[in-house]
């Protein structure tokens, strides 16, 4: 008998006459709103609905998926399964990771179905579990070809993850090979990410050659990710023609709409050259790329549909276009038409920076994302850069000049420069001083270049006390331009109370770059004005954490595993990733933000098919070019507290770290949490870790090439994967400590703190003080690993960090 | 908006639950985000209400 899943009613063969074999997608709560709606409102009967709907339009499997944050799956899952049973006559595709959960669901169904899906993430313990039920129930699985490095990009990883997962599910469990259907993965090639070009390519060659290495076992593919980021029309027949060319390759089986595929013959053979030319990445000679021409063939299209007139688009809207899309492909070609009926200067004043401008409006309608706005500013420098050969020689610059520079004693530049890229790709003049800059060479600088405002920035707490306590130098120096202010530590109510008092001219804060721009542009009216103590109802910020603390000093005391330092430089990068938080970087760091005009299903698809990707290349590059070299640098030391000081004992001295403590209720310092010499004495534990500092100069190129979107990345990158190195080092000697019992189960433990003591980085909330790193460096010798300090305490690679590690179960964070 | 929708902290990743309430800023469970007060910070990394997307 053929290789088949059947239902109560009716056996399906997998490899149909005509393939593909059509699984239905909808009856998902990630993948369908209505059948999402309906189960949390429920309503199993409209969840039911959404199955037999898709069996009408020629779905031959459905996939059945509960999986919902809050909501018990296994529950759901077994009620749906029982229902579909029951009334659907095609076989179901059991979607789900829990293992417990499918098996409760293949206990039920009375048949043979599908799980989808097992994968190699976690290195092989979830597929031993779902091997053994799939064996025992005698169902098919899907399997991705995911291992613990990642997704599988290339055709080559792909092959290479899959014929892993054979050699454990059919070697060791004894599944057969037709029991398994592989999907490759599909990643998008309609986002204009440059890593991606060739995805299409990779997942077809993935295919074709699991079909021929691998002999008996099928192939399945999630299709509509291959066209994520286009408009729907084009979506629809892109996906058509590349589900077309997949079944070319040796797909068996695709999970798709059925209500949405359109069959290959209805697609005219203009478009399918469209199509073929961005799948096989073929530029056929000419200037724009595959995916521009692409875009142009099928919007130019759906224009004539809805409007007859406007066949041609003006240069001037191309353009505008053009920057607003962030595309910097054969814009060239737009200039050199406008070249001739604009002078350059126009150019720039009445289509380019307009657009600009419309850009940062839309960002701040929530309707663009960081990553897309340094795209379009991408667009706009390569645009004036192609423009200035043209422009006649202006003595004097007119505009608003302003000038920007990191505080004194401060390394961080990343906030600094988005502003750079916002302001200069807004037409306006500026002059970036760089970090680290003294008040006098600020104050000099601004009276040489006469600019017309100043930006200080800073991220270290110690950066806002610097901004604070600089001003009445500025006024001293007679300086009448506005100051705006910009970073992690500052507050409208710090700038307002502590700030806008010491200098004569307004000092306004900037949440962010937006808010400087509006800041220039206020400034352009006449209608710039100091910062305001508003807070928004009258309250200062809370202060989080319990008010009533009692430190229970009587806890046992950990045994190290020795005392004094060490040193360890072999630390394998890959081992990293688990503890990047990738919440914080992908929305934190990089922007990618889920805003009020993006549904829960669009931001967890612009997730799959465009952030995680990115991230995967990003880690794969870090690997594959050696740009992490992490290294720490850690000790443990017998110490004893006296009041707010812990002393630090060496064997040769003794080292006094004084801690700060808040000002109001509970009144906690970090040297609580140690014993006093009298109570015993403790124990200390200090890192300092750094992964290195070739990532800081590859993304310090990235900047100078003006490439602002890497930039963003790579950056955004380094600060995570150099938490990730702290999160892990302090796991590593929690379990020196022998008190790693309780591990967190996912990242989420890890954010909550869900591990026995607590590490209070220096120049964090709990000790803002960088001056204690000097008594730590004679400690740690971390020179050694490469990091060193400068004349203000901030330590270089900016890519390192520093800590204490305080054992004691009270201990968490806290603010002073 | 949805009483029960959770939020997460772009900057730290922690998350509101509005089941769970957040006991560090003594908010009492059923409280929905939006009802958070104003002057709300992450009970883990300070940062503002406006740096919390919806998660559900």
């Amino acid at each position: 008998m053929k290789p088949s899943v059947a239902s109560l009613y009716q056996a399906v063969e997998i490899a149909q006459d005509i393939p593909p074999l059509l699984i239905g997608e909808r009856s998902n709560t990630n993948g369908s709103k209505k059948f999402r709606e309906c189960l949390l409102a429920d309503d199993f009967d409209g969840c039911l609905r959404i199955g037999l709907e898709q069996e009408a339009q020629g779905a031959q499997i459905l996939d059945l998926c509960s999986a919902y944050a809050g909501r018990d799956e296994t529950a759901d899952l077994t009620r749906l399964v029982k229902l579909y049973a029951e009334s659907v006559k095609i076989p179901i595709m059991i979607d789900s990771t829990t293992p417990d959960c499918i098996e409760a669901c293949l206990k039920l169904y009375p048949g043979r179905c599908i799980i989808n899906s097992i994968n190699l993430e976690d290195g092989g313990k979830t597929l031993d579990r779902v091997c053994r039920l799939a064996k025992k129930y005698g169902a098919a699985v899907v399997a991705l070809t995911i291992n613990v490095e990642g997704m599988a990009m290339t055709a080559d990883e792909k092959v290479e993850t899959a014929r892993q997962i054979y050699q454990q599910a059919v070697g060791k469990h004894g599944l057969r090979p037709q029991d398994i259907l592989f999907d490759p993965l599909t990643f998008t090639i309609g986002a204009g990410d440059e890593s991606l070009f060739d995805a299409g390519i990779q997942t077809l060659e993935g295919i074709r050659r699991i079909k021929q290495e691998l002999p008996g076992v099928f192939t399945v593919l999630g299709l509509s990710n291959i066209s994520f980021g286009l408009p729907p029309a084009s979506r629809k027949i892109l996906n058509s023609v590349f589900l077309h060319e997949a079944v070319e390759q040796g797909l068996d089986a695709a999970i798709i709409d059925p209500g949405k595929s359109l069959p290959l013959a209805q697609i005219s053979e203009e478009d399918r050259t469209f199509c073929f030319d961005l799948i096989y990445n073929r530029d056929q000679g000419e200037e724009k790329s595959p995916l521009m021409r692409f875009i142009d063939h099928f919007a130019e299209r759906v224009e004539t549909k809805e409007e007859d007139e406007t066949q041609d688009k003006r240069p001037e809207e191309e353009l505008h276009q053009k920057i607003v899309r962030g595309d910097k492909d054969g814009i060239e070609d737009i200039l050199a038409v406008l070249l001739d009926r604009y002078p350059p200067l126009e150019i720039v004043n009445q289509i380019l920076v307009p657009a600009m401008r419309h850009v940062g409006e839309l960002f701040g309608k929530g309707e663009l994302l960081l990553p897309f706005v340094l795209q379009s500013a991408e667009a706009m420098k390569k645009s004036v850069a192609w423009l200035e050969p043209h422009m006649p020689q202006v003595e004097e610059e007119e505009g608003t000049k302003i000038l920007l520079a990191t505080v004194q004693g401060d390394v961080h530049d990343i906030g600094k420069n988005l502003v750079d890229i916002l302001f200069s790709n807004n037409g306006y003049k500026v002059f970036n001083i760089g970090i680290k800059v003294p008040a006098e060479i600020i104050i000099a600088k601004a009276r040489e270049l006469q600019v017309d405002m100043i930006g200080l920035s800073g991220l270290l707490v110690k950066s806002a006390i610097v901004m604070q306590e600089s001003l009445p130098q500025y006024r001293e120096a007679g300086l009448k331009m506005p100051i705006l202010l910009g970073g992690a530590a500052l507050t409208s109510d710090f700038v307002a109370t502590s700030c806008v008092p010491h200098y004569d001219a307004p000092v306004v804060y900037c949440a962010d770059a937006f808010a400087g721009l509006k800041a220039l542009k206020d400034y352009e009216a006449g209608t710039l004005m100091a910062t305001m103590a508003a807070p928004k109802n009258g309250k200062p910020r809370m202060k989080p954490g319990a008010k009533d603390v009692n430190i229970d000093r009587s806890q046992p005391i950990p045994e190290p595993p020795f005392y004094g330092l060490r040193h360890v430089v072999d630390i394998d990068p890959a081992e990293l990733f688990p503890y990047v938080n990738e919440q914080a970087l992908f929305r934190g760091r990089w922007g990618y933000r889920r805003t009020s005009s993006t549904s829960a299903e669009e931001y967890a698809e612009l997730t799959r098919t465009t952030v995680t990707p990115l991230y995967e290349g990003l880690k794969e590059r870090a690997l594959k070019e050696g740009l992490l070299q992490p290294k720490a640098a850690y000790g443990y030391f017998r110490c004893y507290s006296e009041g707010d000081t812990v002393f630090v004992e060496t064997g040769d001295e003794t080292m006094a770290f004084d801690f700060p403590r808040q000002q109001s209720p509970p009144y906690l310092c970090i040297a609580d949490y140690y014993r006093s010499r009298a109570e015993g004495g403790d124990v200390a534990a200090f890192f300092v870790v750094t992964i290195g500092e070739q990532i800081a100069v590859e993304t310090k190129k990235l900047f100078e090439a003006d490439a602002y979107h890497d930039y963003l990345m790579l950056h955004g990158f380094s600060v995570e994967v150099t938490d990730a190195l702290a999160e892990h080092w302090h796991e590593v000697m929690r379990r020196e400590l022998g008190i790693a019992a309780e591990k967190p189960a996912d990242m989420t433990g890890y954010v909550t703190q869900g591990y026995q003591g607590s590490r209070y980085g220096f120049g964090y909330p709990a000790c803002p003080d960088l001056d204690a790193h000097k008594m730590l460096f004679k400690l740690l010798e971390p020179e050694a690993i490469g990091v060193t300090l400068t004349e203000t305490m901030e330590m270089v690679p900016e890519v390192s960090t520093s800590a204490i590690i305080a054992h004691h179960p009270q201990a968490k964070y806290f603010a002073v | 908006m949805e009483v029960s929708v959770r939020y997460i902290c772009a900057n730290c990743g922690y998350i509101y639950d509005p089941e769970k309430g957040d006991p560090m800023n003594n908010i009492p469970s059923g409280t929905a985000f939006d009802d958070l007060p104003d002057n709300w910070v992450c009970p883990l990394c300070y940062a503002d209400k406006d740096a919390f997307d919806p998660l559900d």
